[in-house]
C-alpha cells in the first residue's frame, strides 16, 4: 500500500489517570493510513479502550497531540466527530426502544433525516439481516443481534473512521461472520477501521496492521504476516502475543 | 434543531415505555397530596372521632372534680374511663395502664381538691375584709396547694400533651375565679344588706376577632387546602430528581452515553432534551396537584383550592420551580455513579430541603440559625412564591425574588454538571 498523509496520527501519546502514579498508555506514537483496518492489541489493562476513548474524544491526553484526518479535538471536535463512527464494547442503544426508533434517534443526532435517512437505515438493516426485526425492541435481541445494531448505529452516517472496540464479543459464529465480511465491504469502500479485541485468530486474519500493546506501551507494531515471519518461533499471532506480554494471567 | 426534537421525541419514549417510572412521576405525588391534605385537615375532625380514652380519677367528688370532669365530657376529645369492670380505677391502676400504653393520658384529682381551692379563696377574701366577719367565709388565712397528678404515656405526643394541660389549666382557673366571686358576692352582701347577691356568669368581656391581614381586597381565606397543596406540590415536584438522575445513570450505564458523546454535538443536546422533557413532566404533575385542589379535595368535603388572578405568575413560578428540580437532577445523575447514591443523595436532600423549606414544621417557629439556613432551600422559595400568589394574592413582580432564586438554582446545578463533566474529561 503506497504511504499517504496518515488520517490519523499519534505523537507522544500519555495518559496518567488522576490519583495513579502508573501511566495506562506511556509516550505511543503511531500513524495509521486511510483504508487500514488497524488492530490494538494487548492483554486486559494494557491501555487499548484508553486509547481508543482518547482518539474518539472522551478523554483529553496527559501529554501528547493526536491528530485525526489533520485535525486536532480541541479545534475542531465537531468536524472530527461528524467523520467518526464508534462503535463501543458495551450495547449503547435504548433497550425499550425498537431497532428502527435507536437508528433514526442516531442517525438525526448525525444530520441524517427524511428520506435518506429511512433509505440509509432499511440497507444497513438488510445488510446484517436484521430488517424482519426493525420494529422489535432492543431488549428482546439476542446477543448476536444487539452486536450487530450496535455497530449499524455506528456506521450509519458514513464515516471516514469507524473505531470497533471488541465488536465480535460474546457473538456466535455467525454473527461474527456476518460482522467481519461487511466490516471488510466497508473497508473497501476506503473507510478506515480502528479495531481492538482479545480474539488473536480473528485479528490476524482481520487486519492489515496490528500494535501489541502491553502496560500502556506498543512492544511490537507491523503487518500480521510480517510479525508473524518475524522470528521462527512465531507461529501465529497469538504465539507472538504470549511470547511478549507473558502467560501469567491480567486483570484490568 | 432536528437534534433537539429527535432528543426529546427519544425521552418522551423512553419515559412513556417505563410504567414504574410514569406511576411514580405522576401517581405518587397524587397519593402524597390527598393523604397528606387529608391527615392535615381531618386531624381535628380525626381526634374527636376517635375519642382519646382518657382515665379520670376523681377523689374530689366536689366542684373542681366535676368541673374537669364535665369540661373532659363536653370537649368530645376524650373518652372518660373511670371505672375498670364496674370498679372505681385506683391511682396505682391508672398509672400502670397509662405506663403500659393502654390509655395516652391518666388524671388523679386528689381529694379536698376543691377545698383546697375554697380555703385559698377564703384566706383572699378574709385579707381583703380583714375587719369583717363574714358568714359562710371561713376564717382562713393560709395558703394551701394541691397537686392533679397527670400520667402521660411517653409516646404521647408534646403538642397533645400541651393541649390536655391548657384545658386542664383553664378548668381549673374558671373554678378558682367561679368559687372568687361568689365568695366575695357573699362578702359584699353582707356588708351591705341592701345589696343583692350578684350572680357570678362568664362576662367574656374580650373576644377575639380574627382577620387575615392583606393589602389588596383578596377574598382568598387561608385554609388547610392553601397551604397544603402548594407545599406538597413543590414536594412531589422536586421528587423528579430521582428518575431524572436515574435515567442519566442508566444512559451511561447501558453505554448509549458513550455514543452520544462521541456524536456532534450531541450530548448538550440530549441534556437540553432531558431538562425540557422533564420540565414537561413536573408541570404536569403541578396542574394535576391543582386539579387535586380544585376538584378532587372539593369533592371529598374539604375546601377548593383558591388560585388567585395571577395565573401568569403561578405559571412562571411553576416553571422556576421544576427548572430548579431538574437542575438538581441532572447535577446528582452527573455526580452519583450508581443508582443506590443516586436515589438515597437524591431522595435525602429533597428531604433536607423540604425540611428546611418548611414543608413539614413552619419556617418561624424554627430556631434562629435554622431559619438563616432555611434561606438556602429551594423549596422554601418554591413555596413561599406560591404561598404569595395563593394566600397574599402576590403578582409576577411580588414573586421575581423567588423565580430568581429557583432559575439560579438551576444555572448553579448545571454549572455543577458541566465543571463535573470536564474535570471527569480530564481525569
Amino acid at each position: 500500500m503506497q504511504e499517504k498523509q496518515p488520517i490519523i496520527e499519534i505523537k507522544h501519546l500519555t495518559k496518567v489517570y488522576r490519583g495513579s502514579d502508573v501511566p495506562a498508555i506511556d509516550n505511543i506514537s503511531l500513524d495509521i493510513q486511510p483504508g487500514e483496518i488497524y488492530g490494538l492489541l494487548g492483554p486486559n489493562g494494557a491501555g487499548k479502550t484508553t486509547t481508543i476513548s482518547i482518539l474518539c474524544g472522551l478523554f483529553d491526553p496527559t501529554a501528547g497531540n493526536i491528530f485525526i484526518d489533520g485535525m486536532e479535538y480541541n479545534h475542531s471536535s465537531e468536524k472530527i466527530k461528524s467523520i467518526i463512527g464508534v462503535v463501543p464494547q458495551d450495547i449503547a442503544l435504548y433497550p425499550s426502544l425498537t431497532a428502527k426508533e435507536n437508528l433514526t434517534f442516531f442517525g438525526h443526532l448525525y444530520g441524517l433525516k427524511g428520506k435518506n435517512l429511512r433509505n440509509r437505515i432499511d440497507e444497513c438493516l438488510e445488510l446484517f439481516g436484521l430488517e424482519k426485526t426493525a420494529n422489535r425492541k432492543i431488549k428482546t435481541y439476542s446477543g448476536g443481534m444487539k452486536r450487530r445494531i450496535n455497530l449499524i448505529a455506528g456506521i450509519l452516517h458514513k464515516p471516514k473512521i469507524i473505531f470497533l472496540d471488541e465488536p465480535t464479543v460474546g457473538v456466535d459464529v455467525q454473527s461474527r461472520n456476518v460482522i467481519l465480511n461487511h466490516l471488510r465491504d466497508i473497508n473497501k469502500e476506503g473507510t478506515t477501521l480502528i479495531y481492538t479485541s482479545h480474539y488473536m485468530e480473528e485479528a490476524e486474519n482481520f487486519c492489515t496492521r496490528v500494535a501489541i500493546i502491553d502496560q500502556g506501551k506498543i512492544i511490537t507494531e507491523g503487518k500480521p504476516k510480517d510479525l508473524v515471519n518475524s522470528k521462527e518461533e512465531y507461529t501465529d499471532l497469538e504465539s507472538i502475543f504470549l511470547h511478549l506480554t507473558g502467560k501469567a494471567l491480567r486483570d484490568e | 434543531m432536528l437534534r433537539l426534537l429527535s432528543s426529546i421525541y427519544k425521552e418522551f419514549l423512553v419515559l412513556i415505555r417505563d410504567r414504574a417510572g410514569l406511576a411514580i412521576l405522576f401517581l405518587m405525588p397524587l397519593v402524597l397530596i390527598l393523604i397528606m391534605t387529608l391527615i392535615q385537615d381531618a386531624t381535628f375532625k380525626t381526634v374527636k372521632e376517635a375519642s382519646i380514652s382518657m382515665i379520670l380519677v376523681n377523689n374530689d367528688h366536689d366542684s373542681l372534680g366535676e368541673a374537669i370532669r364535665k369540661g373532659l365530657i363536653e370537649s368530645e376529645f376524650f373518652q372518660i374511663v373511670e371505672e375498670i369492670d364496674g370498679e372505681k380505677i385506683s391511682e396505682e391502676q391508672a398509672k400502670d395502664a397509662v405506663a403500659k400504653g393502654k390509655y395516652k393520658i391518666g388524671i388523679i384529682i386528689p381529694e379536698r381538691a376543691t377545698e383546697a381551692i375554697r380555703g385559698n379563696v377564703d384566706a383572699l377574701i378574709n385579707k381583703s375584709f380583714k375587719t369583717y366577719s363574714i358568714a359562710g367565709v371561713k376564717k382562713r388565712t393560709k395558703k394551701s396547694s394541691i397537686d392533679i397528678i397527670i400520667y402521660i404515656d411517653p409516646a404521647t405526643s408534646h403538642s397533645f400533651k400541651n393541649s390536655v394541660m391548657s384545658s386542664l389549666k383553664e378548668f381549673t382557673s374558671q373554678l378558682e375565679i367561679k368559687l372568687f366571686f361568689k365568695n366575695f358576692s357573699m362578702a359584699i352582701s353582707e356588708m351591705f344588706p341592701d345589696q343583692k347577691a350578684i350572680e357570678f356568669e362568664s362576662f367574656e368581656t374580650i373576644k377575639y376577632k380574627e382577620v387575615y391581614a392583606s393589602t389588596t381586597n383578596s377574598e382568598i381565606l387561608p385554609n388547610s387546602v392553601q397551604h397544603n397543596v402548594p407545599a406538597w406540590t413543590m414536594f412531589a415536584m422536586f421528587f423528579i430528581v430521582l428518575p431524572l438522575a436515574g435515567n442519566i445513570i442508566k444512559e451511561r450505564d447501558e453505554g448509549s452515553a458513550f455514543r452520544l458523546k462521541t456524536m456532534p454535538g450531541s450530548y448538550v443536546t440530549v441534556m437540553f432534551s432531558k431538562i425540557l422533557v422533564f420540565l414537561g413532566v413536573s408541570f404536569l404533575q403541578f396542574l394535576l396537584m391543582l386539579m387535586v385542589g380544585l376538584y378532587v379535595l372539593p369533592a371529598m368535603g374539604l375546601p377548593q383550592l383558591e388560585i388567585g388572578p395571577h395565573k401568569l405568575a403561578l405559571v412562571i413560578l411553576a416553571l422556576a420551580s421544576g427548572l430548579a428540580a431538574t437542575g438538581l437532577g441532572v447535577a446528582i445523575g452527573t455526580i452519583a455513579t450508581t443508582h443506590e447514591q443516586s436515589s438515597t443523595f437524591g431522595a435525602v436532600s429533597i428531604i433536607i430541603f423540604a425540611a428546611l423549606g418548611g414543608i413539614w414544621v413552619p419556617i418561624y417557629v424554627m430556631p434562629h440559625y435554622m431559619r438563616i439556613l432555611s434561606q438556602f432551600s429551594p423549596l422554601n422559595w418554591g413555596l413561599s412564591g406560591f404561598y404569595n400568589i395563593f394566600l397574599r394574592n402576590g403578582d409576577i413582580l411580588t414573586v421575581l425574588p423567588e423565580i430568581l432564586k429557583l432559575l439560579l438554582f438551576f444555572a448553579v446545578m448545571l454549572m455543577i454538571a458541566i465543571g463535573y463533566n470536564k474535570i471527569h474529561r480530564s481525569k
